[in-house]
């Protein structure tokens, strides 16, 4: 059963065509991969499935539903986005996490321990202020975080570049399994082909705003797939 | 026009006009010597002079006849919207690049300014006299252009400088209104800042217009600082209204409907 369909995306950001009629269809707890070239358009594609942007033409089926019809704050709790920048907000790891929880009017469920440590952070972090960690670690406040809103989907855009080489097996482990558990889809932009090879079940190969092929990951062949 | 609160100044105005050109010279002294100094403000000081002095005849000029009108009270509502109108598009430049700010500016100053001038007039505190309701509403429109502009300013930086980081607040979750909340709170309170500085100083080394104007005509100064004290609380009272409103309409233009982040921030 498909989650997220996307059929003939097209968006034009500045003068450059992000999206030329891409189309997509997710199966229900699949991990994905998008590989593809800088520019090719997977930033805008993520951040179009969040509804951060809108599509100039062509639509986005959220289980049967087209996104333009839902609350956006409804779809954006479901499918969940964790950005290439990780921003982090005033105040302390544990605050950031409860963000949307908080926001949610669930903070009482929300453990920001589990949270971190499915992240593959050490609960030890949570009272830290946000703004003064490094790189990497941003980047695991920012999953965190996301998970804290138990989604559906879980949009990850580049989520271990800045991560320190030895941890970023680690941090796919943790990732896949909360989400094999979890049963989530996963929508994951790299352009670390092995990683890709090692994370997802298809491999989805973008190039100049379109998805060129998509492949199951036993059977993709990167050579010259940029 | 018997009354008038001008009685209070010594010379006939032909006098006057030799006390102008007195000053005229000291001026050109001190523009000569700008010039010398090559400040460089020269030549937009002497354009503001002449622009500022031929407005304000002009607005004496209207106001003297206004005064001398038996239905005054017809044209000067054309006035105060005239004010809040002019006011609304002053202000709507300090908007950044945010587009068709007017729309939020012009209806601000018009609701901050004409409760308070509705208060002043219930209250007894302003007769319906032109003398009264011109300058008052002058002060009270002119107070709430400058908080509109004021707030308007931070709020659109704010978003310029911090779009990522409200792009992450909507992404998790967030209604416009949450994701901006701080922002609104801090452009509110930094538009009131130069009100309550000047509250705050009010008789030390700042007389405010309205005081200033009564003292020369002779007032009693214990009536004239209640007076002046009750002019500024309703003034303050005007920016308050104008600045909230302000950033609560913003909301509308900073976000889309999808509430997204405006693609002109
Ligand atoms: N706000 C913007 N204004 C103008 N052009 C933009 C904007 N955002 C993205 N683009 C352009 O849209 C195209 C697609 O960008 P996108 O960020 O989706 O690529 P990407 O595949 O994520 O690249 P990378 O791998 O480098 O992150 C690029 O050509 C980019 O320059
Ligand atoms: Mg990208």
């Amino acid at each position: 059963m498909s989650i997220l369909t996307i059929k003939k995306a097209k968006k034009l950001l500045g003068d450059a065509r992000a999206l030329r009629g891409l189309s997509l269809d997710l199966e229900k707890g699949e991990i994905i991969s998008l590989v593809g070239p800088s520019g090719s358009g997977k930033t805008t594609l993520l951040r179009a499935m969040n509804r951060l942007i809108e599509l100039d033409s062509g639509s986005i089926f959220f289980q049967g539903e087209n996104i333009t019809d839902m609350d956006p704050v409804d779809l954006r709790r479901k499918v969940v986005l964790v950005p290439q920048e990780s921003v982090m907000l005033q105040g302390t790891v544990k605050e950031n996490v409860q963000y949307g929880p908080k926001l949610a009017g669930a903070v009482g469920k929300c453990d920001v321990g589990r949270c971190l440590m499915d992240a593959g952070l050490s609960p030890k972090f949570a009272g830290k202020e946000a703004g003064k960690l490094s790189g990497g670690e941003k980047k695991r406040v920012a999953l965190a975080r996301a998970l804290a809103l138990h989604p559906e989907v879980l949009l990850l855009d580049e989520p271990t570049v800045g991560v320190d080489p030895r941890k970023v097996e680690r941090m796919e482990g943790t990732i896949l399994k909360f989400a094999r558990d979890a049963g989530l889809t996963v929508v994951w932009v790299t352009h670390d082909v092995p990683q890709a090879l090692r994370v997802s079940d298809r491999i989805a190969n973008l190039k100049n705003g379109v998805v060129k092929e998509v492949k199951k990951a036993a059977e993709f062949r990167w050579e010259g797939a940029y | 026009m018997g009354g008038s609160i001008l009685t209070g100044i010594p010379y006939t105005w032909e006098e006057g006009l030799v006390i102008m050109g007195i000053m005229m010279v000291m001026l050109v002294i001190a523009i000569g010597l700008s010039v010398w100094k090559k400040i460089g403000i020269a030549r937009e000081y002497t354009y503001a002079l002449i622009r500022g002095g031929l407005q304000l005849f002009a607005a004496a000029t209207l106001l003297y006849f206004l005064f001398e009108f038996e239905y005054w009270y017809y044209p000067i509502w054309l006035f105060l919207i005239a004010m809040a109108l002019m006011g609304g598009y002053t202000s709507a430049r300090r908007a950044g690049k945010m587009p068709k700010a007017y729309r939020i500016t012009t209806p601000s100053i018009l609701v901050g300014g004409t409760v308070v001038l509705v208060v002043l007039r219930v209250s007894g505190a302003m007769p319906y006299k032109p003398q009264f309701v011109i300058p008052l509403a002058g002060m009270v429109f002119g107070n709430a252009m400058t908080i509109c502009s004021l707030a308007l300013n931070r709020l659109t930086r704010e978003f310029e400088t911090n779009k990522p980081t409200l792009e992450t607040m909507l992404s998790l979750g967030a209604t416009p209104k949450e994701a901006m909340e701080e922002y609104g709170r801090m452009s509110i309170k930094a538009a009131l800042i130069p009100n309550i500085d000047s509250l705050k100083t009010l008789g030390i080394i700042f007389i405010p217009g309205a005081m200033a104007g009564l003292l020369i005509a002779g007032t009693n100064p214990i009536l004239a600082a209640e007076y002046q004290i009750i002019v500024y609380l309703m003034i303050i009272g005007g920016g308050i209204i104008t600045s909230i409103m302000v950033i609560a309409l913003s909301r509308r233009l900073l976000f889309t409907r999808a509430q997204q982040i405006a693609e002109w921030v």
